[in-house]
């Protein structure tokens, strides 16, 4: 019984200690996800390359990121509390009059989707790009890194295989301008020259015209300071886009946002892709944001523009209003502003949800309260809603057009006085757009006409700036301080990296 | 690493095995029992009467052998709680013995890799059994101990049947990691998640969570255990820092095999009614404030009187039946039972049944009986129709919302419709009873939990046993959205979802128990032990729009779609695997010193490569004074001073968070995480003290605790260094969760005598929640849903507050102009709250008067805050002329402007106390009818019959487990739940 017991005793022991022995070295294997040395097996750059563009989408064509950034805080864009409606924690009231803080949740997320386009574009660089992938890669790096330079003056920045657990160092709006123009220079022979969704030939030179004009703002940018060289580079590119005879002013100036604006626009140099139904960002909060309830398509009714910009148009210029096929035959709804009496298809006019008529007005208020609150607000239909494909519409985002580049290189001239060949250059787009000519010009109608032609394409707070205009009072905005012509580094940002100084007056 | 536990295993092995020892000249064997039961006592003294120090105790089966010095006469056994007894030596070696219980019974308490028996506890842990818990639906396990375990608090999250709760086991431990208990059953950690697939469609919101226990029984279960402090959780250490729940199963007792049955059927209907307007209320607020179109008619008044939530509400059904089969002899015992439910939510269209059947058993083997194999098999179907109510629903609103906002002056029907039902396509407003049609949502989940467990007594004192168990868990859903119902983004196209997960966990357990009486009246009780578990989670989703024929189940024919309409994933979860090494010592000196040492390295796969293993310590003492000498009391019969400090950790975070991983999206391929190789488990450091006491000959009994937890090293998917692939990446903080509290738990016997019994008991616990030694930016969560609150939060984590306290604006009320006023206009944002009671407390007390039962119990909670969410956007004045609205807000002496924004401030804080009565029940045992049916029962059951608060929603205990979308938890926010039953049942049970 005895021998029994230690035999039992030893084997079990020995058993034990096997099992204590044989133990897991607790590798955890990825699942669903792969490693990098697995995705550089898997995936030439072309893959990163195009998450990389997708990283674009967020940003670009939310209504709560960039766009809301450069439109919310300048006088062509309102998100008015309507009475119950819009509060959001006042989200947008405070972008409309210049009161964020560095928590504001979009300015937040905005400098870190940005942020992320740099790190993805990086990141193409380590999957043994193509020249040209290499090329688009670091030409949407740099595109994020102007946009981050114009909002926060500051842009924290890695190259290729830094530990992202270490915090970057720290480039200065002068040092990212540099860096953007040495980069371009590196890089124009391999892009591509086209199409305009990829990161191509043009929409470079654009990028650097963009560089070219406002060095001089972000210098200085309480009193900037535009030195004939800047501008002179600005007019040279701009006369090569045009030279180059690859595009015209659109014969319809609704083609250059419509559902097939890929296909049909004649302006487009840099866009952002949305293959409808397919995959695609938010294109379509673009009309949803205005559109009443009982519009169709069914909207927010939330954003509108204010008194000053829409009182820049004169009647029959087709940037003001205009039936757009597939849309106003289809909905009823018109393009461009839409102020008064709404209809449906079929010409009833619409009601809102209180039995008043559906009839936009020019005035609003930051916060409305009477019982007109679903009314007040011009609302803007740039994009032609796509009613065919939804969620993700088929519309492309569009980033640099040609009339941006005509607009660019008029007030370059004007600024180093030439004024009649901007003068000439602003006509030429205007009567394309069906408006009456200008018979002389100063710089103040070169940002009024770029309110008329560029209205909600997300350039407006730059070009306010550079006007030496954001700080001015507007509707429901007093004159805001100088602190303002630069967002607050966002406070988590400034938490974790100490390289980052937060902007004065914050 | 792996080496050092290794060499440190075969030295406590060593350690334990050469205390064996052989002196005297007769061995006398037997068998300790209950001599009411006849079941085994485990570690009853023997001792030989006049030779001090010689002696020894029964092991797991209650055997002993004993070699006894010549000259021996007399055999004292003792137990406690039960009579001593002393037992003349004969001739024959063998003795059995059978102890009568005393006035308290002793129990066995199971802490995890065994049981001791409860005056041998050192650290603090609650035992509930099967008598004492709540009755009613009970469709899971953790309801069955609400309110009945001091500083535990269990919130359902929802009305819905079968969904998930909250269990917060002395207060909120962690920030972003998991605060839910571990759950063990027989031995089995489970993994906390249920295998039901979520569904998120688009702005309808997700649906809540299901509750993973819904797997278990709730009357196959004997008893709960709540392990509460670290001395007492260190044991499951990386786990182990939420507190642990273990759940004991019923098993079979020796004796002639029995059958028992119950039935039970019962009625459930809304318990609280958020107040809106009827139709005439309604008028008479249009007239107030002179609501009229252009026609002078009262805006939107189409003349009814419609109560939209009576047409979504009904009186749910449930029915219950449980059978049972058991027994048992000398070489083991079975238990095989079969139940089944069928509960019918209060809100149409939601429905929960539920079969399960399970197997156990443990038998002897071998001439000798060394052998033992427990077996375990427990298999769960459920099938749940859920209704269309989520916890983050769109300005659209989920079916709740729909139905209070509904405009009470307008049908629901119309017969022109083909639908049948008032649609206003191109309105945002939504029919809810149309919803309810249009929706057609169905998951079903089988859980199949096995375990087997080999034991082999090496000797008297040493057993080794294995552990195998596997549970699997497959959910499957499939949900549809009618293209008639006007909801922006499915009108005139539908949409259906298909989605199925898999939950697979293997657990490989071995321990190797020492128990061994040393000399000088020395109890020890060793066990070491290995474990390996893994746990596996995959699944796949697939949600298709755009059909073309929908009169049949659109998730029976995706066929019809173009690819463009239909998106399709699937994901598998990086396999965790989890490797311990465990050891427990327990000694006992003479029962009147009690030391308990604990420890368990954990290695996890979750934990960056330079944490692979984390190691948690534990001690414990506790001191029996009444065993005393100079402690003779008679009115005293228990006293019992415990003091506790260990380690424990929560490593509830998601598989691959330390790792560099790469995430396929269509056509490509982008960097999801960054590796952090320091990744490590949150740890918590605890120091308890407790009392426990028993007087008046167990007339009175109870105890006190006082504890800390310190929490450290706190997880969190902390902002990323931007420029990164992803906005955040887990890490370890800096800053202290500090829990601190204080527990007691009384029970008084009013009356007891041979025909009528009363006793009561209570429990209260006071509860402190702080972030400390904090320096980072505050962590914003709380998100809260609705119409003109996107993105708007409502909670804040800062050094200083409680976690997750309530950081709004403050309202002051309304102004003469009808318009909220805010402290700085609503520019400044302050502390205001906290969701986190501060007291909690439960009454339990039951009655017998010959056959008839009576009992009740109440519960509630104390000292926090809940956020109406519901009110605040579901409701607002703005509504009045298109939808309806709170009716507080009419009448006041202010009238409050239609345009007053909806904004997030404290006027929608309110206080969350109440009291519950959550259980009444009268029962009469009928004895037995005939020769063959015994133990007849008839009892009759009120469930949350009355609630006392100020909370003006439908329940102040529904918890909305709503996320930020930084994925930090909130906690206390009601946002349109499934509301909470009344329920009333009969229950019939009887035995053969």
């Amino acid at each position: 019984m005895k021998n029994n017991n230690y035999f039992y005793k030893t084997l079990l022991l020995t058993a034990f200690a096997l099992l204590v022995g044989a133990c897991t070295k607790l590798e955890e294997k990825l699942g669903s996800d792969i490693s990098r040395e697995q995705a550089q097996d898997l995936f030439d750059a072309s893959a990163l390359l195009q998450a990389a563009y997708d990283a674009l989408q967020l940003p670009l064509q939310d209504q709560s990121r960039y766009w809301a950034a450069q439109q919310h805080t300048s006088d062509e864009t309102m998100g008015p509390t309507r009475g119950p409606d819009w509060d959001d924690n006042g989200i947008w009231r405070v972008l409309h009059n210049h009161t964020w803080d560095a928590e504001h949740d979009f300015l937040t997320a905005t400098f870190n989707d940005l942020s992320r386009i740099v790190f993805s574009t990086t990141n193409v660089l380590q999957f043994n790009p193509t020249p040209s992938q290499a090329a688009q890669a670091r030409l949407l790096r740099a595109f994020a890194v102007l946009a981050l330079a114009d909002g926060w003056n500051q842009v924290p920045f890695r190259e290729a295989g830094e530990n992202l657990l270490d915090a970057p160092r720290v480039l200065s709006s002068a040092e990212a301008l540099d860096y953007i123009v040495s980069e371009i220079e590196d890089i124009m022979e391999d892009l591509p020259e086209g199409p305009a969704h990829l990161g191509n030939k043009d929409a470079a030179k654009v990028m650097l015209m963009k560089v070219y004009l406002n060095r001089g703002t972000f210098s200085n940018r309480q009193s900037p300071e535009f030195s004939s060289q800047d501008m002179q580079q600005v007019v040279s590119i701009a006369d090569e886009i045009i030279n180059s005879g690859k595009y015209a002013l659109a014969s319809n100036y609704y083609d250059n946002f419509s559902r097939n604006n890929s296909d049909i626009s004649t302006e487009l140099i840099f866009t952002n892709q949305n293959l409808g139904g397919n995959r695609g960002g938010n294109i379509q909060s673009r009309w949803f944001c205005g559109l009443h309830y009982n519009q169709r398509p069914s909207g927010w009714n939330g954003f509108c523009t204010i008194a000053e910009v829409y009182d820049l148009f004169e009647e029959g210029d087709v940037r003001f209003s205009a039936e757009y096929e597939g849309v106003t035959d289809v909905s009823g709804l018109r393009v461009g502003f839409l102020a008064g009496q709404q209809f449906d298809e079929e010409g009833n006019a619409l009601k809102d949800r209180n039995g008043l008529n559906l009839s936009f007005t020019k005035d609003v208020k930051l916060t409305e309260l009477g019982t007109n609150l679903e009314i007040t607000g011009v609302r803007v239909m740039k994009y032609p809603p796509d009613l065919i494909t939804q969620d993700p519409a088929n519309n492309d985002l569009v980033i640099y057009r040609y009339a941006d580049v005509l607009l660019m290189k008029a007030e370059a001239m004007a600024r180093t006085g030439d004024f009649g060949s901007a003068l000439a250059i602003v006509n030429e787009i205007r009567s394309a757009r069906n408006a009456s000519n200008l018979s002389n010009l100063e710089l103040d109608d070169l940002i009024d006409e770029r309110a008329r032609e560029l209205y909600w394409e997300g350039h407006r707070r730059t070009d306010l700036i550079r006007f030496g205009k954001f700080l001015q009072p507007w509707s429901e905005k007093p004159a805001s301080g100088p602190e303002r012509l630069i967002f607050p580094i966002p406070a988590r940002a400034l938490a974790v990296n100490p390289n980052l100084t937060q902007n004065p007056g914050y | 690493m792996k080496r050092a536990f290794t060499k440190w295993t075969f030295l406590l092995v060593i350690m334990f095995l050469t205390t064996a020892s052989l002196f005297g000249q007769r061995v006398i064997s037997g068998t300790v029992t209950d001599a009411e039961s006849g079941e085994s006592l485990v570690g009853a003294n023997v001792l030989v009467r006049g030779f001090d120090g010689i002696g020894t105790s029964t092991d797991f089966d209650g055997n002993y052998s004993l070699e006894v010095p010549q000259g021996a006469q007399t055999l004292l056994f003792t137990f406690i709680g039960y009579a001593d007894k002393e037992v003349a030596l004969s001739v024959s070696n063998l003795l059995n013995v059978s102890l009568e219980s005393g006035t308290q019974l002793e129990e066995l308490v199971v802490i995890g890799y065994g049981s001791v028996r409860k005056s041998d506890l050192t650290g603090s842990v609650s035992t509930v059994r099967g008598e004492d818990f709540n009755v009613g639906i009970m469709p899971s396990p953790d309801q069955l101990i609400q309110g009945k375990v001091a500083g535990v608090q269990v919130i359902n999250n929802s009305g819905a049947p079968g969904a998930g709760t909250t269990v917060r086991i002395r207060g909120n431990n962690s920030i972003r990691a998991g605060n839910q208990p571990l759950y063990v059953v027989d031995g089995v950690p489970l993994d906390g998640r249920s295998g039901r697939p979520g569904l998120n469609s688009g702005d309808l919101g997700a649906s809540a969570d299901a509750n993973p226990l819904n797997f278990i029984n709730p009357a196959d279960i004997e008893s709960m255990e709540v392990l509460k402090d670290a001395s007492a959780t260190a044991i499951y250490g990386s786990r182990g820092a939420n507190g642990v729940i273990i759940i004991n199963t019923k098993k079979g007792k020796t004796g002639e095999p029995k059958i028992d049955f119950s039935t039970s059927v019962g009625a459930s209907n809304i318990l609280k009614r958020y107040d809106v307007l009827d139709g005439n209320q309604y008028r008479s607020a249009l007239e107030q404030y002179n609501l009229r179109d252009d026609n002078g008619n009262l805006l939107g008044d189409e003349g009814g009187n419609v109560d939209a939530m009576d047409a979504i509400l009904r009186t749910g059904i449930t029915q219950n039946y449980n059978f049972s089969i058991s027994g048992g002899n000398s070489n083991g015992n079975y238990r095989l039972s079969a139940g089944y439910m069928d509960q019918e939510g209060i809100i149409i269209g939601s429905n929960f049944k539920k079969y399960t059947a399970s197997l156990n058993g443990s038998y002897k083997f071998l001439k000798s009986k060394r052998l033992g194999v427990d077996f375990n098999l427990m298999t769960a179907h459920t099938d749940e129709q859920l209704a269309p109510i989520t916890s983050n629903a769109g300005f659209q609103g989920s079916l709740i919302g729909q139905a209070l906002q509904w405009n009470p002056t307008i049908s629901l029907l119309n017969a022109n419709d083909p639908t049948g039902f008032r649609i206003d396509r191109g309105s945002t407003t939504v029919n809810p009873l149309a919803m309810s049609n249009a929706y057609n949502d169905n998951a079903n989940v089988t859980t199949i939990l096995g375990s087997i467990s080999p034991s082999f007594k090496i000797s008297n004192n040493l057993e080794y046993r294995m552990i195998y168990s596997l549970n699997s868990s497959m959910g499957n859903r499939r949900s549809s959205v009618q293209p008639w119902i006007n909801i922006q983004g499915i009108q005139d196209r539908g949409l259906a979802n298909l989605a199925s997960n898999q939950l697979i966990t293997q657990q490989f357990t071995h321990t190797l128990n020492y128990n061994k009486r040393l000399g000088g009246g020395v109890n020890f009780n060793g066990v070491i032990g290995y474990e390996y578990m893994s746990f596996a989670n995959r699944g796949f989703g697939l949600t298709a729009q755009d059909f073309i024929f929908t009169d049949i189940d659109m998730t029976d024919a995706l066929n019809q779609i173009e690819r463009s309409g239909s998106t399709i994933n699937s994901f598998r979860d990086p396999l965790i695997e989890l490797q311990s090494y465990f050891a427990r010592t327990n000694f006992n000196i003479r029962n009147k010193y009690l030391i308990t040492a604990t420890v368990r390295a954990d290695g996890s796969s979750k934990f960056g490569e330079n944490n692979k293993y984390g190691i948690f310590p534990s001690v414990a003492a506790a001191w029996n004074i009444q065993e005393e000498s100079f402690f003779a009391s008679n009115f005293i019969d228990q006293l019992k001073f415990r003091a506790g400090w260990g380690q424990v950790g929560n490593q509830e975070f998601p598989a691959g968070a330390a790792q560099e991983r790469f995430a396929f999206s269509p056509g490509g391929v982008s960097l999801v995480n960054v590796a952090n190789p320091n990744l490590q488990w949150e740890s918590q450091n605890t120091v308890n003290l407790g009392l426990d006491f028993a007087f008046n000959n167990y007339k009175w009994f109870g105890s006190i605790e006082v504890f800390r937890q310190v929490t450290t090293n706190l997880l969190f998917n902390f902002e990323a260094i931007q420029p990164a692939p992803a906005t955040r990446f887990f890490d370890n903080l800096d800053g202290e969760i500090i829990n601190t509290g204080l527990e007691i738990d009384l029970n008084y016997m009013l009356a007891e005598n041979s025909r009528f019994r009363w006793s009561i008991g209570g429990n209260l616990a006071f509860l402190k929640n702080e972030l400390q030694n904090y320096f980072g930016p505050a962590v914003e969560t709380g998100a809260l849903f609705g119409q003109g609150l996107t993105g708007a939060l409502s909670q804040r984590l800062e050094n200083g507050q409680p976690l997750n306290s309530f950081y709004l604006r403050e309202h002051l009320g309304i102004g003469e102009n009808g318009q909220s006023i805010l402290t700085d206009d609503g520019d400044s944002f302050f502390h205001l709250g906290q969701p986190n009671p501060t007291v909690l407390m439960g009454v339990t007390s039951n009655m017998s008067y010959d056959n008839l039962t009576f009992g009740f119990s109440f519960n509630g909670a104390f000292g926090h805050q809940i956020y109406n969410n519901t009110a605040n956007s579901v409701l607002p004045i703005g509504n009045l002329g298109t939808r309806n609205i709170d009716a507080n807000l009419i009448g006041g002496s202010v009238q409050e402007a239609r345009s007053n924004a909806i904004r997030a401030s404290s006027r929608y804080l309110e206080s969350g106390n109440f009291v519950r009565l959550a259980n009444v029940s009268l029962g009469y045992n009928f004895g037995s009818i005939g020769e063959d049916i015994k133990n007849v029962r008839l009892s009759l059951i009120g469930q949350n019959l009355l609630l006392f608060t100020n909370y003006s929603g439908f329940d102040p205990e529904v918890n909305t487990v709503n996320v930020s979308a930084d994925g930090v938890p909130s906690f206390g926010i009601e946002y349109i739940p499934f509301p909470s039953a009344r329920t009333v049942m009969l229950g019939l049970n009887f035995s053969f």
